[in-house]
């Protein structure tokens, strides 16, 4: 292999030394696609060595037990007298292989959350953020996490809702449309996120269309939210709603891009804030104005060790990152260790906008608009990374 | 072609393995030759062995290893397939040789590393799969030995993970370097094809692309094997992401 001990060695050694120092936040997360999980192996490999070959791959990844795969270090835009408040971080990736992304593997999925939480646990972080995939199988499985005093989890969901209605009321703003005329569907309504959404926007909208696959849930929501003077209808068919949505939000629980809206006014708004993505690349929408939601930018750096930025990365605009991640960060960044996000279906106005001040506190903002096809903002005040 | 019947073979057993015989014969040939070289690696340790206890113990270790042998060669009997073995075999050499390298270096805790961790992982992994497949007692025989051998392997953690306590990088710097030579040729060994010529022990051409007739893999043995090995180094303290740079570097 040609490879001297110390050469291989010595940056994985770097990150073992700097856990010494302690470890604020731990993030677990997973690859949404094999492209992104072959980026991640690469990296791993080093770039002296061949790329493996995509069969390769998907024998490997399934065997990977749950671990830490690099260090991430944040900055606060608050000062310290030794410069922005910082906080260290580890990223554990529990390689839940893309295409188990699913229902089938639920069993499977969970213990590999479980794993990737004791490997948080024994770095010592102080608070874990459940990315993606692992927040939806965690939310309503709490009890499953391993025991501890020192560690807290949090499925950093409140910050994704944050990230979700700042999007939405973002690209209202830039499409000169009136929020409070408009009828909000929402794909997913009973789970954290969508319940979450439904709080804050309802009643900011003229009708609300909450859709999801169990109806006791979606009936106790909507009568939660009529009691507040709500106009809501409910249903399990997107296709039975008696309205069309012009403002959309797709945070439903699916293994692969596969949700198709069908009837939706034309020019809607559509954000897209699922981990992974909702919509199906056949999806037809003429006109609308898609954004993939729940995404924040940091702006007091952000750097990974060794340098997995543009694969732990995947955004058009630095320093991106799901708000699900960002919540255990702006917490760490706090010093505030609490479990802020637990549960399923308990995100409320008051919380959201306690988060939101937090993040906002410490330079983490709602993330640049884009979609599939790029920036969907002008782009004149944003730095893209895209060529 | 080896004769399928034997006087000791069951009726409906010989029935339900006369197609498959071919296969297992390899899969055997492969794990005795595993296990008389890991007897060998013994019983050299023991000739470095200046306690007495110590010595004992790796005499002891590589009896249990010969009867490992004995057990797998009976397995094939009773399938009517003679097993055969070779510990020069190109592969096995490489391992034996490096072993034998701590040998002289006098290094107790390499030899340990090796055996232990290194080539016991793939034992046991690779066992407890077949164990999982094989039919009758060959299944029952390869679950007993998998078990036994990873009461080894706990035997062996106690004294690692005394010395990695006493200086962990210079602990974690000598697993690296075998690391690289062992298990460089191990995933050779496990590669999904045998990309080198043949291995020396399957009886005719590799037996690897037949694997999926007794359901198996050689891609999950091979998988089995790398996630066992990643355990034990994690059992040891050795930090993950240090351990999953090193697998993800080997050879495919």
């Amino acid at each position: 292999m040609g490879n001297s001990v110390a050469g291989v060695a010595t940056p994985a050694r770097t990150i073992g030394v700097d856990m010494a120092l302690g470890v604020d936040f731990a993030l677990i997360g997973h690859q949404e696609s094999w492209r992104a999980a072959a980026d991640v192996l690469a990296v791993l490999r080093g770039p002296e060595r061949t790329p493996l070959p995509d069969d390769e791959i998907k024998d490997i990844l399934p065997w990977i037990p749950p671990r830490a795969v690099c260090r991430v270090d944040v900055g606060s835009i608050i000062g310290t007298k030794s410069g922005g408040a910082r906080a260290r971080g580890l990223y554990i990736d529990s390689f839940i292989p893309p295409d188990r992304l699913e229902a089938a593997y639920v069993h499977e999925n969970i213990a590999r959350v479980r794993k990737a939480a004791a490997c948080a646990i024994k770095a010592g972080a102080k608070i874990v953020s459940l990315g993606g995939f692992s927040s939806i199988l965690i939310e309503g499985n709490f009890d499953q996490l391993p025991e501890t005093h020192d560690t807290v989890f949090t499925t950093g969901n409140t910050l994704t809702v944050a990230f979700i209605v700042q999007g939405i009321q973002k690209m209202c703003a830039l499409e000169g449309r009136n929020l409070r005329r408009s009828t909000l569907l929402i794909v997913g309504a009973t789970g954290d996120v969508g319940s979450g959404c439904a709080r804050c926007l309802a009643p900011l909208v003229r009708r609300v269309l909450l859709s999801a696959r169990k109806v006791e849930r979606l009936r106790r929501l909507a009568a939660e939210l009529q009691d507040d003077g709500v106009q809501v209808e409910v249903a399990t068919d997107l296709q039975q709603f008696s309205a069309e949505a012009d403002v959309v939000i797709c945070a439903a629980s699916l293994a692969s891009p596969s949700l198709l809206l069908g009837r939706i006014a034309p020019h809607a708004i559509v954000c897209d804030a699922g981990y992974p993505k909702n919509l199906s690349p056949r999806a037809e929408m003429l006109g609308a104005k898609v954004f993939f939601g729940g995404l924040g930018q940091i702006t007091g750096g952000l750097r990974f060790a060794p340098d997995f930025h543009r694969i732990l990365n995947r955004h058009p605009f630095p320093d991106v990152v799901h708000g699900c991640l960002l919540e255990g960060m702006a917490v760490a960044l706090e010093g505030r260790f609490e479990p802020f996000s637990q549960g399923r279906g308990s995100i409320t106005r008051e919380r959201v906008e306690e988060m939101e001040t937090i993040a906002a506190r410490h330079g983490i903002y709602l993330a640049p608009l884009y979609s599939a096809d790029g920036p969907v903002e002008d782009g004149l005040h944003c730095q893209t990374e895209w060529a | 072609m080896e004769p399928l019947t034997s006087v000791n073979c069951s009726a409906i057993e010989c029935t339900s393995l006369s197609t498959s015989a071919p296969i297992w014969q390899d899969i055997l040939a492969q794990a005795m030759t595993g296990e008389l070289l890991a007897a060998m690696n013994y019983t050299s340790l023991s000739e470095m062995c200046e306690d007495p206890a110590e010595m004992a113990d790796a005499l002891e270790h590589a009896q249990g290893e010969q009867g490992h042998a004995a057990a797998f060669a009976a397995e094939g009997r009773k399938i009517g397939v003679e097993v055969i073995n070779n510990v020069d075999a190109k592969h096995w050499k490489r391992l034996r040789d490096a072993f034998l390298r701590c040998i002289t270096e006098r290094d107790f805790i390499g030899c340990l590393i090796v055996q232990e961790i290194m080539l016991e992982s793939f034992a046991v992994a690779s066992y407890s799969r077949v164990g999982k497949v094989a039919p009758g007692s060959l299944g029952g025989t390869f679950a007993r030995i998998a078990a036994e051998e990873e009461d080894h392997v706990d035997h062996a953690m106690a004294i690692l993970r005394a010395e990695r306590a006493r200086d962990a990088q210079r602990f974690d710097d000598k697993v690296y370097r075998l690391h690289l030579d062992v298990m460089t040729t191990l995933a050779q060994m496990l590669a999904k094809e045998c990309k080198d010529g043949h291995c020396e022990v399957c009886h005719a051409s590799c037996v690897k692309p037949s694997l999926f007739d007794v359901s198996l893999s050689a891609a999950e043995l091979r998988g089995a094997s790398l996630q066992q090995y990643l355990k034990t180094l994690d059992m040891l303290g050795i930090p993950g992401e240090v351990t999953l740079t090193w697998v993800t570097q080997l050879p495919v």
